[in-house]
């Protein structure tokens, strides 16, 4: 299963290497100027976060359904330490303790991060573990292999990849998901990796899109996790400028038109033909079959250069991270954005290179005419000046109503219920819209506000298979070791994480979650994981059953559960020895546990 | 509440029926019964339904190599006109159409008059978005995003007689989603009055009415949006593990079971659980019954060794095996050609491989069994007519949808061709609509699957807002 998730990657950017096509390449401006971090962000978060908190219970008095709901949406899955924490402490220094993450200790999270090394490897590194195929060929190549031959040898490249002690890239995911598995488990920083995995999925790349395989974590950590509790522009400028976003929607193929066209008449006839046309042509005029290849390979790199507008990027930067499908915008917009963002594109290595991919702004690929997007002229500009128009953009979009509205509308379904409070929605836009986009103020409004302690909402959404996952592993005192028929299994409930092929990510609703077969997943899970059957995860045998129940729905009303399961162990005449890892199965894959 | 009832009339009649010493196998004959969307005929009828997503580039897919603005628009990835014996131009279909080349298997059965085109046919919603367009065309009500159900889910249930044919007025309108506030213990009481006053019929051989639990099935781990919603309809990752532990373990699966469906307090993702549940353990009993594995691909049939073409193949196996299904649904992926989609042979063309060999392989495998198989390709809109700079397209307007099977009225491209200069351009770039998807849905749904018995309310049911009328169709069936 996860092969076939890679092998149905899009073969889209073999370009990206050898690429050294490209006339200039203007250089990247430096970071300076684009966070606005300053002491005022800062003094107007403190100032929500101080306002919101007369909501919120006091410590001592919280109840320990509340608690458990605030986990439950917070954490990836309550446990009995936790719920305790809470209701030792409150509600509200709960919030303020997990807004501050830099407060926990990280040592031993490093140390089990170690077992996942490539998730943490800066490109190079990742280039030079796990290089690309083609750069494997390229190598047999000069080893004195079959120079004419096309296609991959897979064998051939196999064997040099035992012999250079490399891997292929497509396990990179295997360390990334492996990681954030492992911190979803065992993470005291619970409410940074909650909201990492909502931003990442508002934010969404996709590890098989060819290039992105070495970007991926690379942008989780630069340009998503940094901001989790920043300025919403901020993480919105970091995407707009990482090279895994600039791929993945194809942005980086985005240029003013006719930006490539060269003055040679000839050249130009031969690029715009078809490669079959194109090699009849020449094969008519004599042309030998050698130069002919040869000619294909140049044409061929040069068509996929850009000469046009992509509306890719421009389009779901409004409908997805920013305004929302109903935010006000259209077609026009969608167009007119794309131009004001040409030329941002990444830096590309040099033929038979692999060096890191960056952002680069080219200006000669710019479009230098005036825009006019929601009904404003953007004015355009030449030189690096052209770059700030883009930078002025997502600026307007990061504090426009409709992003706040829109953001608002997805906090709210994915942490509160399907279908919202209208009064939680209108009270998280407003934070947005005063604070100027803070995300930790808005995440302090999101778990204090009094609708979201709403008891009629309390198990009120299914959990992801994901956060079934991660949640189950906690209860049952999981060790997690790298272990691939973990994620066989989450790629078959539908959710292995870096994999959403869609700029939509993973849903959020129930009914995108719930169907019978996704059930019958998992009730599977549960049974296999309770029986120790799933490798690399190991599960003690509980030693008390009558308590099993308990502990992994702590704080819940189990008294309609634990005695039906207590039932159905006596009437399927199972062994007492057994009586332990079947309880924790049964609960595990019980309806309660599925609700969050 | 249509579904769930439903579900719990299916087991509460199961215990009646076991009660008044029917024999177990009454799953089984329920799947065999004559379905009510047989029509006049009495045979059971399918549609399968193939969702290309990602937006395929119909006009390269279909090509007008009679329109010379095609050339003109697509200077690197058209496809040349057809010439006989080069496999590497369009073939062609009628002197105008020509197919891709890499979609040749399908030719076959063009000129066996087993296939129809419709082309420039698409939704009415200007939306280029994958995701709207997509829910558009599922819940079939383009432009309104409030819809919650399918309209395959809403067609399942308004052809159901238990869902929405009785007379206790026990559920709303099958769209209504809301339910009517009724209890699952209400439902279960309501159903096995039900139960009791069917079991002579069931029990005396006299076909019955039961549906299987199968009736809507998707060959997916997600369930499409589709089949979403209130009815019951099943999402099978893969046959052969569809059941608790595999299908090993009898005693865990009771337990789990009874787990669920003893859930008495349905509120918020809780109806969603026990709702699922409840398919699933039907489901889960008929397959075990029908045994569809135990059929094999018919000799020389080969299906692509891809997730859509296992998803062909295991759609076949249940038909074979009469387990009920009547509306299947499968995806194939990966039509978002922006960069480099090639021409005759590359990127897309690669894909349409993929596509032309699962379908034949399909109509080979089943047969004569396609006399009463249709198969259905849709895809959320197509794309621009003129390619952009990177050698593929963005996202277009009108689009075209295959329709193959014995039923269909083959060997014709269907719909009127707007033509492709720049004033007869939807918005200047993309190809206009002529046909709107829904009256190609309604078609299939009146003429092949015999909802023309139903009345003009549960028609309004299935395509809100859309007032179906049948001199639009453009004659894709027979």
């Amino acid at each position: 299963m996860l092969q076939r998730t890679l092998a149905a990657a899009p073969q889209l950017a073999v370009a990206l290497l050898g690429l050294g096509l490209l006339d200039a390449v203007g250089s990247a401006p430096p970071d300076r100027g684009l966070a606005k971090k300053g002491p005022h962000a800062r003094k107007v978060v403190a100032a929500a976060v101080v306002d919101e908190s007369a909501v919120v219970p006091a410590a001592g008095t919280t109840d320990t359904l509340a608690a458990r709901h605030l986990l439950s949406r917070g954490t990836f899955g309550v446990t009995g330490d936790d719920l305790e924490h809470v209701l030792d402490i409150g509600i509200d220094a709960w919030l303020r303790e997990q807004l501050e993450p830099e407060g926990f200790d990280d040592e031993e999270m490093a140390a089990r991060l170690a077992r996942y090394p490539a998730a943490g490897m800066e490109q190079d590194e990742l280039y030079e573990r796990f290089p690309p195929p083609q750069v494997l060929q390229r190598q047999l190549r000069r080893m004195g292999g079959d120079r004419d031959s096309v296609g991959f040898d897979q064998e051939a490249i196999q064997t040099l990849r035992l012999e250079l002690g490399v891997q292929p890239p497509g396990r990179i995911l295997f360390d990334l998901a492996g990681a954030k598995l492992q911190r979803a488990v065992y993470s005291e920083r619970q409410l940074e990796e909650v909201m990492t995995d909502f931003w990442f999925n508002h934010f969404n790349v996709f590890f098989g899109k060819a290039a992105d395989r070495w970007l991926v974590g690379e942008y989780e950590r630069e340009a998503i996790r940094p901001h989790v509790f920043g300025r919403f522009e901020d993480m919105l400028v970091a995407t707009a400028r990482h090279p895994a976003m600039l791929f993945y929607l194809d942005n980086w193929t985005n240029v003013a038109p006719d930006s490539l066209r060269t003055e040679d008449a000839n050249f130009e006839r031969l690029r715009a033909m078809p490669a079959d046309r194109r090699r009849r042509f020449l094969e008519r005029r004599g042309v030998s079959a050698e130069q002919i290849e040869q000619i294909q390979v140049v044409m061929e790199r040069r068509r996929n250069m850009q000469q046009g507008i992509n509306e890719n990027y421009a389009r779901e930067l409004l409908e997805l991270h920013t305004l929302g499908v109903d935010g006000g915008y259209d077609q026009d917009d969608v167009i007119e954005v794309a131009r004001v963002f040409t030329g941002w594109g990444i830096t590309r290595p040099g033929r038979g290179e692999t060096g890191p991919i960056r952002f680069s702004y080219q200006s000669r690929l710019h479009d230098p005419t005036d825009k006019q997007v929601l009904g404003e002229t953007v004015r355009g500009s030449d030189g690096m000046g052209g770059m700030k128009e883009g930078l002025d953009v997502l600026a307007r979009l990061a504090v426009h109503p409709s992003t706040a509205r829109h953001l608002a509308t997805k906090l709210a379904v994915a942490f509160v219920a399907d279908r919202p409070p209208e009064g939680l929605v209108e009270e998280l836009e407003s934070v947005f819209l005063e604070t100027g986009g803070d995300l930790r103020a808005m995440t302090f409004a999101l778990f204090s506000s009094p609708h979201f302690y709403d008891p009629a909402l309390y198990g009120a959404k299914l959990k992801t298979p994901f956060e079934l996952v991660a949640s189950a592993l906690r209860v049952s005192d999981a060790t997690v070791m790298p272990s691939r028929p973990l994620f066989e299994t989450l790629n078959e409930m539908g959710e292995l994480p870096y994999a959403a092929q869609p700029p939509t990510g993973y849903p959020d609703e129930g009914e995108d979650w719930s169907n019978s077969g996704s059930l019958l997943q998992r009730v599977n899970f549960a049974i296999a994981l309770a029986a120790g059957q799933i490798r690399g995860v190991r599960v003690p045998d509980p030693d008390d059953p009558s308590t099993v129940v308990a502990r992994v729905l702590p704080g819940a009303d189990v008294t309609a559960l634990a005695p039906a399961i207590a039932d159905e162990l006596q009437a399927s005449g199972t062994p007492p020895r057994e009586y332990g890892r079947r309880t924790l199965g049964l609960a595990l894959g019980s309806p309660e546990f599925q609700t969050r | 509440m249509s579904g769930m009832h439903r579900r719990v009339f299916l087991k509460g009649g199961a215990v009646a029926l076991l009660a008044l010493g029917a024999p177990p196998s009454f799953l089984a004959r329920a799947a065999m019964a004559a379905s009510p969307l047989g029509g006049s005929s009495g045979r059971r009828k399918t549609v399968v339904f193939v969702f290309q997503r990602g937006a395929v580039d119909g006009l390269n897919m279909v090509i007008p190599f009679g329109d010379a603005e095609y050339y003109d628009a697509r200077r690197s990835i058209a496809v040349e006109p057809p010439r006989r014996g080069d496999v590497e131009r369009a073939i062609d279909l009628d002197g105008f159409f020509g197919l891709h080349p890499a979609l040749s298997p399908l030719h076959e059965l063009y000129g066996r008059g087993e296939m129809s085109i419709v082309h420039a046919c698409g939704s009415p919603h200007p939306t280029r978005s994958h995701f709207d367009a997509q829910d558009f065309m599922e819940t079939a009500t383009p432009g309104d995003k409030a819809t919650r159900d399918g309209w395959l889910n809403r067609l399942l249930a308004a052809t159901d007689p238990h869902a929405c044919g009785c007379d206790h007025g026990h559920g709303g309108a099958p769209t209504s989603g809301a339910g009517d506030g009724r209890t699952l213990d209400d439902a279960a009481a309501h159903a096995s009055d039900h139960a009791v006053g069917q079991s002579a019929l069931a029990g005396g051989g006299d076909g019955g009415q039961l549906l299987s639990p199968l009736r809507g099935v998707a060959l997916s781990a997600e369930m499409p949006r589709a089949l979403r919603g209130r009815y019951e309809t099943v999402a099978i990752p893969d046959l052969a593990e569809f059941g608790v532990a595999g299908g090993r373990d009898e005693s865990l699966e009771g337990a789990f079971d009874r787990l669920y469906r003893t859930k008495d307090t349905p509120a918020g993702s809780m109806d969603l659980l026990t709702d699922a549940a409840e398919g699933s353990f039907d489901a889960i009993e008929l397959i075990e019954r029908t045994d569809p594995l135990s059929y094999a691909p018919r000799a020389g049939v080969q299906y692509p060794g891809t997730d859509f073409g296992r998803s062909l193949l295991q759609i076949a196996q249940l038909i074979k095996a009469d387990a009920g299904v009547e509306v299947a649904f499968a995806d194939i992926g990966g039509w978002d050609t922006h960069v480099g989609q090639g021409g005759a042979s590359g990127q897309l063309a690669n894909r349409f491989t993929e596509l032309g060999r699962g379908l034949r392989a399909f109509c080979d495998d089943l047969g004569d069994r396609m006399e009463d198989v249709l198969v259905v390709s849709m895809s959320e809109f197509g794309r621009t007519v003129r390619e952009n700079g990177s050698g593929g397209t963005d996202h277009g307007h009108g689009n075209c949808m295959m329709v193959l099977g014995g039923a269909a009225a083959g060997g014709q491209v269907l719909g009127r061709w707007p033509g492709l200069e720049r004033e007869q351009l939807y918005e200047g770039r993309d190809l206009a609509i002529t046909t709107d998807f829904r009256d190609v849905f309604a078609e299939v749904a009146l003429r092949h699957l015999g909802a023309d018995a139903l009345e003009a309310n549960q028609m309004e049911s299935i395509f809100p807002g859309f007032a179906v009328n049948p001199a639009r169709f453009v004659g894709a069936l027979r």
